[in-house]
């Protein structure tokens, strides 16, 4: 069984909103990128869980191997905590948006694209993990692209995901509005993991320490030969900008009881109860 | 003449689903700056007021893709569907509500037909003749301008809770039709073993919502929310960090990746309003911040605020709400 986690490296998003909500988040003279170089680059956290769900899919017995890839300027860095939480291999697919002249990133269609074509050079892929969304752009249109691209079946939004004995299908279950909804996909298949997987493990120390001298295998678009999707972006970021909020909050001041008294006026008052 | 179709299922029995109208609202707009025709799609039959529904907002068409395969409501009936659609329409947009489902379908959809894809729109607008859509990125925390490129379709997925639905000036009698969707060689692949089940009312549909978050210090202080809630006669609803403790079940979280509400009154108790929460509740009529950090960006959303312990607070607030129900104060 070979198992493909896709990966994206974030500017952390409990950073990014710390700032927000000091009023400090700023944008570039791009007009499109967050500036602040406080800000830590990490592994897309809906990402790291869907590694986390390969793990445990081997920590159940599957065999096989779990490679983890990502497309990006340069995530060895997250690649390598891939290796050091227990991929078997780890893949940079070299589509450097700062090689282009116009800089502009891939889009969904094209990031798909690049997967597909590396999924499909490897040899294929029996399951397909990514992350719900990425906190940067919270799009989530890869994976599905990736399905149809590689006529498979997508499952969204699991909490759990178990092989069936004949490794032929696999038993997702999915966080809805309505609650759990348990479905088998035949395999291969794209599923989705959300935060409600649980909390991904940390690496030992002695596989970080081991990690650290793995180099992700390079990839270029050429040896792909889907130089086309690095066309230009159908789907262009143009701008970025902090939105404004206008606060109108009456603060109700006083001891508890009185505070709380006056709150429940204001609400029989405003009809809201 | 070009157009721009609002595509809605998830119907209810008693009218369209939650945020199809929002939508119509700014496929209108889209239609305007186009000088396109808007249409609405119901996939599945129609509820009986879709006609008037649409013709309120403006659309000339309304067309119901009719089979028992999308009665059943898999994502590959659905998703072949909106492509034959497409494909016989060359509609310069298809904006769709973003439901759970919708976040599947859609850019299958897009996949499938090797069109352009935006979510979590919230404006769209149109530019030298190029779409351009609004979109909210880190969960909230800045707003995207994206471009689409080339005339061709494409799908826009709205999130529609801080948006306001408004009627067109001049309402309109749409043609009904039905669309000849021909869906015989879809086979579902995809197979559910066990249903979701409802237990309950859900927080979608509440009218009050207590929330509570970190603040609140301990597991067992969530019973204080609880409380409140029953008091108030609403649920109970969390952030996604006691979620992610484990100290309330994952149906109670409300945010972007949680549930999205819209209730008359949301009380925020503990919780610091990070756009991913707020991406959940903020198109509640009337919020209220109960924190112990005066700083606290849950306050630039609230009509109303507490600065203080919410250990000190919740139980008179409990004994407060109690007594206006019990007919008192």
């Amino acid at each position: 069984m070979r198992i493909v986690v896709c990966v994206k490296e974030v500017l952390d998003p409990d950073a990014v909103n710390s700032f927000a909500v000091a009023g400090r988040l700023t944008i570039g003279e791009d007009g499109t990128s967050l500036t602040q170089s406080a800000i830590p680059r990490l592994m897309n956290g809906y990402d790291e869980q869907a590694l986390e769900a390969a793990l445990r899919l081997r920590d159940a017995g599957a065999s096989g191997t779990i490679a983890v890839v990502s497309i990006g300027a340069d995530p060895a860095n997250i690649l390598r905590h891939a290796a050091a939480l227990g991929a078997d291999e780890i893949t940079h697919v070299a589509a450097d948006p700062a090689d282009r002249a116009d800089r502009a990133g891939l889009d969904g269609h094209a990031t798909a694209a690049l997967l597909v074509a590396w999924i499909r050079s490897t040899g294929g892929a029996d399951l397909v993990l990514c992350g719900r969304q990425a906190s940067d752009d919270d799009q989530g249109v890869v994976p599905a692209l990736i399905g149809e691209q590689l006529g498979v079946p997508v499952v969204t939004i699991a909490r759990a995901l178990a092989l069936e004995a004949g490794g032929d299908a696999v038993r997702v279950t999915r966080v809805t509005p309505d609650g759990d909804e348990v479905v088998l996909a035949p395999l291969p298949a794209v599923v989705t993991i959300s935060s409600e997987l649980g909390t991904p493990r940390y690496p030992t120390a002695a596989r970080k320490l081991q990690a650290r001298r793995a180099k992700p295998a390079v990839v270029t678009l050429d040896a792909l030969g889907v130089a086309a999707a690095a066309g230009a972006p159908r789907v262009r970021l143009l701008r970025q900008w902090v939105p404004a909020l206008h606060g109108h909050c009456e603060l109700l001041a006083g001891a508890p009881a009185e505070a709380a008294d006056a709150l429940v006026a204001r609400l029989i008052q405003d009809g809201a109860i | 003449m070009a157009k721009v179709l609002v595509c809605g299922w998830d119907t209810q029995a008693d009218g369209l689903a939650p945020g199809v109208e929002e939508t119509l609202t700014l496929g209108r707009k889209l239609a305007a700056a186009l000088g396109a025709e808007l249409g609405l799609v119901v996939l599945g039959s129609a509820p009986p007021d879709a006609a008037r529904v649409a013709g309120r907002h403006g659309a000339s068409t309304l067309e119901t893709l009719a089979d028992p395969k999308l009665a059943a409501g898999g994502s590959d009936a659905r998703v072949e569907a909106l492509a034959q659609l497409c494909q016989a329409h060359a509609p310069r947009a298809l904006l769709m509500p973003q439901t759970f489902d919708a976040r599947l379908v859609a850019p299958r959809v897009a996949g499938r037909l090797g069109v352009p894809i935006v979510m979590n729109g919230i404006d769209v607008d149109v530019e030298n003749g190029a779409l351009r859509v609004t979109a909210t990125a880190y969960g909230g925390d800045t707003h995207a301008l994206y471009e689409i490129a080339g005339d061709g379709t494409a799908l826009v997925c709205v999130s529609t809770t801080a948006l306001r639905a408004e009627p067109a000036p001049e309402p309109r009698t749409p043609v009904v039709e039905e669309f000849p969707v021909d869906l015989r060689t879809v086979t579902e692949r995809i197979r559910v073993l066990e249903p979701a089940k409802t237990e309950g009312p859900r927080l979608e549909e509440a009218n009050t919502i207590v929330a509570g978050g970190r603040g609140l210090g301990a597991a067992e202080h969530f019973a204080w929310i609880e409380q409140l809630a029953e008091a108030l006669g609403g649920m109970a609803g969390a952030s996604r960090p006691l979620v992610d403790d484990g100290w309330v079940d994952a149906s109670r979280q409300v945010g972007l990746t949680g549930r999205i509400t819209r209730p008359a009154l949301y009380i925020a108790v503990g919780i610091s309003g990070a756009s991913q929460h707020m991406a959940g509740c903020s198109a509640a009529k009337t919020i209220v911040a109960i924190n112990r950090d005066a700083d606290a960006a849950i306050f630039r959303h609230a009509r109303y605020g507490i600065v203080g312990d919410c250990h000190e607070i919740l139980p008179e607030l409990i004994r407060a709400a109690r007594a206006h129900r019990a007919g008192g104060s």
